[in-house]
């Protein structure tokens, strides 16, 4: 495997690793429904996008390993996870659960972006219309799936951190 | 014309009057009287609340009570017609269940207090929860039935008094889509049409829209225009045979959950042959060439095969659009309630401004409502945008409204969007919203998944206080009960679909002890001691009309402007619609006729959002791609919805109205002729499903999602096959068991899935798989309604 082939597969790692995040996250926070439905869409595509690598990778000698295609509500874990949600989700704490799992969904979804940046630079530099195409509308669906977490973190984060205690400031008024 | 008494049960829209293109709708009153004309007292100008058409009637006052009602015949909504439940309807105020007392919740059970009691308690654990927990424990989920002014106040107490997000309205199962659809593709909310477009177009395109019982004044225009000369093309798109697609020159029956790949085929067509204006799109419109790379993806072919309807009926569809030079497109609850709801709503917004048909006369989208007083909840900010169609995005919007309101900023919550309602209850669920206050709505029975929100209204931890006219199934789940006036006991405005505004004065007293919402929020700002920077009273008004001058003293400069109107200018003739302002002193028909869209960064409601995922654009990259007054065309792929039917689920369900009944029948069950037309739930099965089923016409069925299960008798109907269909009216307050399904469970949405749209996060309530099996025998049941709407 050349030097190429190995920075596409850290891309499809990076993504293969963010779909299964999705899973988790979608099946632990069963009972935020909006994040279930976002988490099991985004896994879908995290796949989809790692599919996509394949078939540029072999052009660089890259060999990757087998694909994965968990779905949100059908990993072995699913039905164990699925309770525990309806039960944590009944508890104020389940804000912060949320916050921790949006913060590594971001995280992971970052360096997803990072690689997808690289790869357009390969593209370029070696003249592959084809790849550069996919990067082009591919990393903007990464890009999306980080302005959607941002978007849950902002909804989640005052009610996960700041309900359930008095209003510290001064005058609130 | 004389004013005339017909049976609007039976004949639901009346004698046809027909007109042509161009021509003037005739006048024709209806009137509905318990007494004589002759023993009328007074007549009180007014407004029906019984659907979003906002149709003006004059209230028939005898004795202190309502004794009936006629259409307002200079009225430009409706010309002097009335529906059948703006005919009935108003019976309910006289019901001797109102409620006249104030109720708090004492060793388990709900009883008599005094209102000094009812709110010393509301106002008591709201302060301790404010104290001890932040203004995060608070939550408010309002109505699409109060008037303008009480929205305007509850916006205040809730955004600026105690500065908590989680304010919403059940606006967001009706209205929210509609919002979002207008926002996301001309910049800001409001429908840019008029009515009046209905009698000038030459073709009309119903998306999802059962106007024929949804709002059956407005179905009376448009069959007085396909039955008379100069007829306009129709074209429906609905899984039923609506008495709308009975009219219709093709008629697209399609699957459940596919209006995306439906429209998208339609733009493809247009594209493809040609049927664009150019010009207007090159120079009005921004995101043409994302839009064809989407639609040409969706030949009418493969939208046939998704959609389950022939390739030729969408080719035919789009020809008539095509060859259209005044097309009038509407949409309602069958795209906004359905999968992918803002984005198919956005794609009708689409197919109007590819053929440049919009800001002139008959060339108009409506995104339809479904409430009389909804549009009010979104233009005073009692859901999810702040008042006057500001943007929470954009600091410049907040510092306005703070100032307007003379609080500091950061007490107005803008750290992200206004909390929807059904995150609202989530929010309750998980117990870090531990104060919900419901006025005027019944989310027992019309939020999905009733048994989780039982759980929720029921649980101990979270303080409930709902106002109403009647003890609704929520009501009894409540802490405090506050008794409410209703529409023709109170003053105040509130505006329809097309933007008209209508004054509603107060006819009669309400019953006992009850006072008008208006009355019982600014009751409880005076008690939080709510105070601006200066410490003067954050609400200064303590009338509806002073409410109404504070109102529109913050719309000045918005597109919704009131600032032209008043309570005098409002009494005496017609309705007005906004803007009204010194550039339009008596009101403005039409938005956008010089092709300029509120779209401006500095001046837009909202960034806008990924209609797929719903991810929230961001404000610098909106800047650095400003479309400066053109029109967004947003594109969507076709995404199948997540719950399709299975080998344990086989069929669709879709939930939806009743031309008899309103939201949970909480008024409209308490008119006899009403009730009598449609006293209790049924299941429309296609005569296919039904053979297979063994169900014959009248034979009881059990229905059941995943989530629950409801009995009810069968009708045969030309429903699609694979899909039924079940109205949502359907409670318990008038059985045995009150607010629960402990006999028979017959709540459309004990079935319904928790699950919005990503945009407008309205639930989708069309989109649940079910099985049906047959439970009994049963006769055919004939009700006065019936045959009517068949």
């Amino acid at each position: 495997m050349n030097r190429l082939g190995g920075a596409l597969r850290e891309l499809y790692r990076a993504e293969e690793e963010l779909a299964d995040e999705y899973v988790k996250v979608g099946e632990r926070l069963g009972a935020e429904h909006e994040l279930w439905y976002g988490c099991k869409r985004f896994a879908q595509q995290c796949h989809a996008h790692a599919e996509a690598i394949r078939n540029h990778a072999a052009r660089y000698e890259a060999e990757l390993p087998p694909a994965d295609d968990a779905e949100v509500g059908e990993s072995s874990t699913a039905a164990l996870r699925h309770k525990l949600s309806e039960l944590l989700g009944r508890r104020p704490e389940s804000g912060l659960v949320l916050l921790r799992s949006l913060r590594q969904l971001y995280l992971q979804a970052q360096e997803v972006s990072f690689h997808w940046l690289i790869a357009g630079q390969i593209a370029q530099a070696t003249r592959n219309a084809e790849l550069l195409a996919d990067v082009d509308r591919l990393h903007r669906e990464t890009l999306t799936q980080i302005k959607w977490l941002k978007s849950q973190a902002k909804e989640a984060s005052p009610q996960a951190l700041v309900a359930g205690q008095p209003l510290e400031t001064a005058d609130v008024r | 014309m004389n004013a005339r008494k017909s049976d609007r049960v039976a004949d639901v829209w009346g004698d046809r009057t027909p007109f042509g293109q161009n021509e003037t709708w005739p006048v024709r009153v209806d009137m509905q009287l318990a007494v004589a004309e002759t023993e009328v007292d007074d007549w009180i100008q007014s407004a029906c609340v019984l659907c979003s058409n906002g149709c003006g009637l004059d209230i028939a006052v005898k004795d202190g009570r309502i004794a009936g009602v006629r259409g307002r015949r200079a009225d430009r909504v409706n010309h002097g017609r009335l529906g059948p439940k703006g005919l009935y309807g108003w019976q309910a105020n006289n019901s001797p269940d109102r409620l006249a007392r104030p109720l708090m919740r004492v060793d388990g059970a709900l009883q008599e207090v005094d209102w000094e009691t009812a709110m010393g308690a509301v106002a008591g654990r709201s302060q301790q929860l404010l104290r001890e927990k932040g203004p995060l424990s608070h939550g408010f989920y309002t109505s699409g039935q109060l008037f303008a002014e009480e929205y305007y106040a509850l916006a205040m107490v809730a955004r600026a008094g105690l500065g908590t997000p989680h304010l919403d309205g059940n606006t967001r199962l009706c209205t929210a889509t509609a919002e979002w659809a207008l926002i996301e593709t001309f910049g800001s909310d409001g429908d840019p049409g008029s009515y009046t477009d209905i009698d000038v177009c030459d073709t009309l395109f119903l998306v999802g829209h059962n106007v024929s019982e949804t709002q059956t004044v407005l179905w009376a225009r448009m069959l007085d225009r396909l039955h008379g000369p100069d007829r306009p093309k129709l074209i429906v798109v609905d899984p039923r045979p609506t008495p709308a697609a009975r009219e219709a020159d093709v008629h697209l029956a399609l699957r459940a959950g596919t209006n995306v790949a439906l429209l998208n085929a339609i733009l493809h067509e247009l594209i493809v042959h040609d049927r664009i204006d150019a010009a207007f799109v090159t120079t009005h419109t921004v995101g043409f060439e994302a839009l064809r790379e989407t639609a040409v993806e969706y030949p009418p072919d493969r939208a046939a095969a998704i959609c389950g309807v022939s390739s030729e009926a969408i080719v035919e569809a789009a020809e008539l659009i095509g060859r259209a030079e005044r097309l009038v497109s509407t949409v309602l609850q069958g795209v906004y309630q359905s999968n992918q709801a803002t984005a198919a709503a956005v794609q009708v917004n689409n197919v109007n401004l590819l053929r440049g048909m919009i800001g002139k006369p008959g060339c108009s989208v409506f995104q339809m409502n479904g409430q009389p007083t909804a549009e009010n909840t979104r233009e005073t900010g009692a859901n999810g945008a702040l008042s006057g169609y500001r943007n929470f995005a954009n600091d410049d919007h907040v510092d306005e409204l703070a100032r307007l309101w003379n609080v500091d900023p950061l007490t107005i919550p803008h750290w992200a969007p206004p909390t929807h309602a059904m995150q609202i209850f989530r929010f309750a669920e998980e117990g870090s919203i531990e104060f919900l206050w419901i006025s005027a709505t019944n989310p027992a029975v019309s939020l999905p998944e009733l048994h989780r929100i039982r759980a929720i209204l029921g649980q101990e931890r979270l303080f409930v206080v709902v106002s109403d006219a009647f003890l609704t199934e929520t009501a009894q789940l409540a802490d405090v009960v506050l008794p409410a006036a209703l529409w023709g006991e109170k003053t105040g405005t509130f505006t329809n679909a097309d933007r008209t505004v209508h004054i509603s004065d107060k006819a009669v007293e309400p019953p006992g002890d009850a006072r008008a919402d208006l009355d019982i929020f600014l009751d409880y700002a005076e008690r939080m001691g709510f105070r601006d920077k200066d410490g003067a009273p954050l609400l200064k008004f303590s009338t509806p009309e002073e409410a109404f001058d504070a109102f529109k003293a913050i719309t000045a400069g918005r597109p919704c402007d009131y600032t032209g109107l008043s309570y005098d200018k409002l009494r005496g003739g017609s309705g007005i619609q906004w803007p009204c302002n010194e550039r339009h002193p008596d009101g403005c028909e039409r938005l956008y006729t010089e092709y300029e869209f509120p779209t401006r960064a500095e001046y837009c409601e909202s960034y806008g959002h990924d209609l797929i995922s719903g991810a929230e654009n961001e404000a610098d990259e909106y800047r650095a791609h400003d479309p400066r007054g053109r029109a967004f065309l947003k594109a969507a792929e076709y995404i199948p919805s997540d719950e399709q039917p299975s080998d344990d689920y086989p069929l669709q369900l879709t939930t939806g109205r009743s031309v008899y009944h309103f939201h949970t029948r909480t008024k409209t069950a308490r008119a006899p002729q009403l009730e009598a037309a449609e006293p209790d739930v049924w299941i429309e099965l296609a005569p296919g499903d039904a053979d297979r089923l063994d169900v014959s016409e009248g034979d009881v069925v059990e229905i059941e999602s995943p989530r629950g299960r409801v009995e009810a008798r069968a009708r045969l109907t030309g429903i699609r096959e694979g899909v039924v269909f079940v109205p949502f009216h359907y409670g318990y307050w008038d059985e045995p068991e009150g607010s629960e399904p402990n006999g028979r469970p017959r709540a459309a949405n004990e079935l319904t899935i928790t699950r919005w749209d990503p945009v407008s996060k309205q639930p989708l309530f069309k989109t649940a798989a079910v099985r049906v099996t047959k439970i009994a025998a049963g006769e055919p049941v004939r009700t006065s309604g019936r045959e009517a709407t068949r």
